[in-house]
């Protein structure tokens, strides 16, 4: 930016001034010695000398005055005059302003809130002080296909003692509490974190300070705070250190303020804990992988060495352990990449879109300036004639583009503002959820830029083909020799167009087949009616009786409620994330190699979960509220997957099945088999899986699920009261539709779908535009041809075929290309497709048919008026 | 316009053709010395202000007719040295020229005997 104003104030001489200045008195003075050294030569007196010289120079104000008139650059004047006359050439012709400065804001103005998102999430510097010192560590296990697992904590402590190439480790993860201070309790957002996150990530809280190593080793009841919860909760008190909360209904001390602009991971959390892990404990036997690990690179330590060395520790540690980590992996990755993760892909297509549309937008600019200038031929020749040099010529065309340029420009921008407000609200939820999106100064600098370039861009060929003109050759002849300036350049003009847009139809088409694809999934589950929301229980006031009996009333008295067929709850509802995963052994098999072992997911429920779900109950029985004691044998029910990957051949009803969930597992027989249901998104398979009874794992969290006779959201407020009357303190949270919960998993289609089917409707716009405006044009230019045709004989239809025909050369040229592109682009979007491959016949068909249709409707208009054309008019009008 | 301003006007263009044609026949040339050898060669029928030539030669400067640079002149002071450009040669040809033509026609027009 300073080199741009250094370049800017040379340009206009604001910086030579003071050395012009100096070079004048220095010049004048020279003359001066020399005009009374010659004076005295030629026998004058000193002072004489002096006197002569001085007449002879005149007013030495007045020569410095008319310098420094000469010196005033030339080209702010004429650039204000060029500034005029291209206001006022716009104002004449507001059909052209408009149409022009349409094109561009709509071009400028999705291409600055395309990239408002990307910058914000891929390009900016995260918030953190070095930043790309700072990676996430994963376990991987290529064989089961797990990437970006969550980690151990026995790995996790062995990856600390082991590891040199970082300044910090540490773990955390996301999860939520109950916040209370006596007066009122919500849920709010949390992180626990380990005693090196803070501090690896640089953060300086406000107030107080954040946990030290050994607060987190004890486990001490401390928290540290975020800005927004400091103000909207305790208003922002200053007494606020010290200060005493309930979290889950245990006594806490607020210990620091977090700054207003941090975040980690997730943007919503509001309050830190410490993580509170033992290491003397043998977590192995006790826990299986589920934080997340966050370190510093060592300055000057790449991420490939960091890679190196833990790949090194992770096959040491298989060789150690390998119960627990045959096949596992570990993975280093910059923190950005984690932050961003799936979405780069949807956002790269959207940036190419936005390319293409912009380019198209240019090109039918340039066209309407191409028609522009050849209606102002012979203005733009007398002007020549009238002495204008060639580079002033270009340069007032261009001034012209130039307006064009910014007008589109700040309406553009106004677009953009109100587009990135719609754009982050219909976004999936992982694009916004790690990192903020904000509209600021760089985006407006960014927007001018882009306005600036493409008025160059557009501009600059047709006023250069403009001022090229044979001046002779438009001064005398009428239009009736040409077929206008450029003529040749438009139709390259329109088959751009018809690529770029041949180009974003078949990409746009193809996400639609996708979404189509996705919509037509069973998802194993009956989402319709389906009302869902999540409560949490402090464990200090609920313990594990208190839990079951708790759910389980709470069901029931949901269930009746008027207008609620039924009432369940499940611990990880479908299509909201993932699951529990863990090891299954099947009673009589032999155990399993290290690395081989069975993995099923784990779900716990309360009796009618299926029947309240629309989950078809296959063979067996559901759960009974019977089964929902702490004290009956274990019992499971399983869904079909499961059956047919680990029970091939066998009845399942009966078997003897155990996992691996707690520090005892029982074996207990299989009582029912379910129907599959798409674990995680719609796009994914059906992974096997294992339904416990509540009573014996007792979540203190679980989600209810309500079916409606009707609108489900109707039941929300009694659902609420439900719970209120069972206990004032627990908030309710999560309140959604099934409908919703599914559609978010495809909402990163669904988006970039969305978008892109504007870009290629407003492209399409754009190319008919282009399209008629060409053919319009030349319609009027051969009125004359036309004419003669006609009073030769040619029917109408002839007419109409030649006008057609001479708009179908680009707009078929323009649909090869464009296919072509596609074809070569669409591999990009693979993993965002499901259901049809990246080059899908009935796409790629369809979209330069459609765009055919509508060229050809386009050049029909002008084609009827050439048909229209009755000989002695056209004979006569030149 | 008053009488000063009419002047000038006419100044600006024969003045400019005078500097091109000072420079084409002495080589680079400071200021001092243009205005000098003007005021020479027009003997007493041109009372030329100095200061004057200073603007006209900025004005062909920028107009790329003529380049400076800094020199020693004979007496061993810092000038500014003017110094004619490929450009500034064929605009004083055509200048030359022009200036003939113009004034022929003028001559032949202020002669003519019939006003027929």
């Amino acid at each position: 930016m300073k080199t741009l104003w250094a370049w800017w104030a040379r340009l206009g001489g604001l910086f030579s001034r003071n050395r012009r200045e100096r070079e004048m008195a220095d010049e004048f003075s020279s003359h001066f010695e020399m005009h009374v050294a010659d004076n005295i030569r030629a026998g004058m007196k000193p002072e004489e000398a002096q006197r002569e010289a001085m007449l002879k120079f005149g007013s030495m104000e007045a020569a410095r005055e008319s310098v420094r008139e000469v010196a005033r650059p030339l080209w702010i004047e004429t650039t204000f005059q060029d500034l005029r006359y291209a206001l006022r050439n716009l104002r004449l012709n507001p059909g052209f302003a408009t149409a022009g400065v349409l094109s561009l804001a709509l071009g400028i103005g999705a291409s600055v809130a395309i990239y408002t998102v990307v910058d914000n999430l891929l390009l900016r510097p995260l918030p953190y002080p070095d930043a790309q010192q700072l990676v996430m560590l994963y376990e991987t296990n290529p064989h089961r296909n797990f990437q970006h697992n969550v980690i151990s904590p026995a790995n996790y402590f062995d990856w600390k003692a082991q590891s040199t190439t970082f300044t910090g480790l540490g773990a955390f993860f996301d999860f939520h509490v109950i916040l209370g201070d006596g007066k009122r309790s919500e849920e709010v957002d949390a992180q626990a974190v380990s005693g090196e996150v803070l501090p690896i990530l640089q953060v300086e809280p406000i107030r107080g300070r954040v946990f030290t190593l050994q607060e987190d080793k004890d486990d001490a009841h401390v928290a540290v705070i975020s800005y927004r919860l400091w103000q909207s909760w305790f208003g922002g008190d200053e007494g606020i250190l010290g200060r005493q909360i309930q979290v889950n209904s245990r006594p806490f001390t607020v210990i620091g303020v977090l700054p207003p602009d941090f975040y980690f991971n997730a943007r919503s959390s509001d309050i830190w804990l410490t993580l509170g892990l033992n290491p003397a404990e043998n977590l192995r036997k006790t826990q299986g992988r589920w934080m997340w690990a966050v370190a510093r690179l060592k300055p000057g330590v790449k991420l490939r060495q960091a890679q190196a060395e833990m790949s090194g520790i992770a096959r040491r540690l298989e060789a150690a352990y390998p119960e627990f980590n045959r096949g596992w992996g570990i993975d280093v990755e910059p923190l950005r990449d984690s932050l961003v993760g799936q979405v780069k892909t949807s956002l790269l297509v959207l940036l190419g879109a936005v390319a293409l549309l912009l380019s198209v937008a240019c090109a039918n600019v340039a066209n309407l300036l191409l028609a522009r200038y050849s209606a102002r031929s012979r203005e733009i020749a007398v002007r020549g004639a009238l002495g204008a040099a060639r580079g002033r010529l270009v340069r007032q065309l261009l001034t012209e583009s130039v307006v064009l340029g910014l007008i589109g420009g700040v309406l553009g921008l106004g677009l953009a503002y109100f587009a990135v407000s719609g754009l982050v609200a219909m976004a999936p939820r992982d694009l916004t959820k790690s990192v903020a999106i904000s509209f600021d100064l760089r985006i407006v600098s960014f927007a001018f830029l882009v306005a600036l370039l493409t008025s160059i861009v557009f501009g600059l060929a047709p006023a250069l083909m403009a001022s090229r003109n044979d001046l002779n050759r438009n001064l005398h002849a009428e239009s009736r020799s040409s077929t206008g300036t450029g003529s040749g350049m438009r139709r390259w003009l329109v088959a751009l167009e018809v690529g770029c847009s041949v180009a974003l139809l078949a990409g746009a088409g193809l996400l639609f087949r996708t979404l189509v694809g996705l919509q037509a999934v069973n998802p194993g589950i009956d989402d319709h009616n389906l009302l869902t929301f999540r409560v949490t229980l402090p464990s200090k006031r609920y313990a594990e009786p208190k839990r079951v009996e708790f759910f389980a009333r709470a069901a029931e008295q949901l269930s009746h409620l008027p207008g609620v067929r039924s009432a369940s709850a499940v611990s990880y509802l479908p299509f909201n994330g993932p699951a529990a995963g863990t090891k299954v052994d099947i009673f009589g098999r032999p155990p399993a190699k290290p690395g081989e072992e069975l993995i099923g997911t784990i779900r716990t429920v309360l009796p009618g979960y299926f029947r309240t779900m629309g989950i078809p109950l296959v063979r067996g029985r559901d759960f009974t509220a019977a089964d929902d004691q702490t004290n009956t044998p274990h019992r499971f029910i399983v869904n079909e997957a499961f059956v047919r990957k680990f029970l091939s051949g066998q009845e399942p009803i009966g078997t003897q099945i155990s996992a691996l969930m707690e520090n005892e597992n029982p074996f207990g027989e299989i009582v029912g088999v379910v129907g599959d249901v798409k674990e995680g998104t719609l796009d994914k398979e059906p992974t096997p899986t294992v339904y416990y009874i509540h009573a014996h794992i007792t979540y203190g969290e679980m989600v209810f699920v309500m079916r409606s006779e009707t609108d489900p959201l109707a039941l929300a407020g009694p659902a609420r009261k439900v719970i209120k009357q069972l206990d004032p303190e627990l908030p309710v949270s999560q309140l959604r539709t099934m409908e919703t919960v599914v559609r978010q998993t495809f909402s990163r289609q669904q988006f970039s779908a969305v978008l892109l089917g504007g870009f290629s409707l407003a492209s399409l716009v754009l190319a008919c535009i282009g399209i008629y405006g060409i053919l319009a044009y030349s319609v009027t230019q051969r009125t004359r041809e036309i004419g003669v045709r006609v009073a030769l004989g040619a029917e109408p239809g002839n007419i109409v075929r030649i006008v057609v025909g001479s708009g179908a050369r680009p707009v078929i040229a323009g649909a090869v290309a464009g296919m072509l592109m596609a074809l070569a682009l669409s591999g990009l979007m693979k993993s965002l497709l499901y259901g049809v491959g990246p080059r899908d016949p009935l796409t790629f068909v369809a979209a330069p048919v459609l765009l055919a249709v509508v060229a050809l409707i386009a050049a029909y208009l002008p084609a009827r008026r050439a048909a229209r054309v009755s000989p002695m008019e056209a004979l006569r009008t030149e | 316009m008053n009488e000063q301003n009419r002047k000038s006007d006419v100044w600006q263009g024969t003045m400019a053709l005078m500097i091109l044609k000072t420079l084409e026949s002495m080589g680079p040339l400071h200021g001092y010395g243009i205005a000098r050898r003007i005021e020479q060669i027009s003997g007493d029928r041109l009372s030329l202000n100095y200061g004057s030539v200073y603007p006209a030669l900025l004005r062909l400067e920028q107009e790329k007719a003529i380049t400076s640079e800094w020199g020693t002149s004979e007496n061993n002071r810092k000038a500014k040295y003017y110094r004619l450009t490929a450009a500034g040669r064929r605009r004083l040809r055509q200048e030359t020229e022009d200036w003939a033509e113009a004034s022929s026609i003028v001559a032949r027009f202020l002669k003519a005997k019939e006003w027929a």
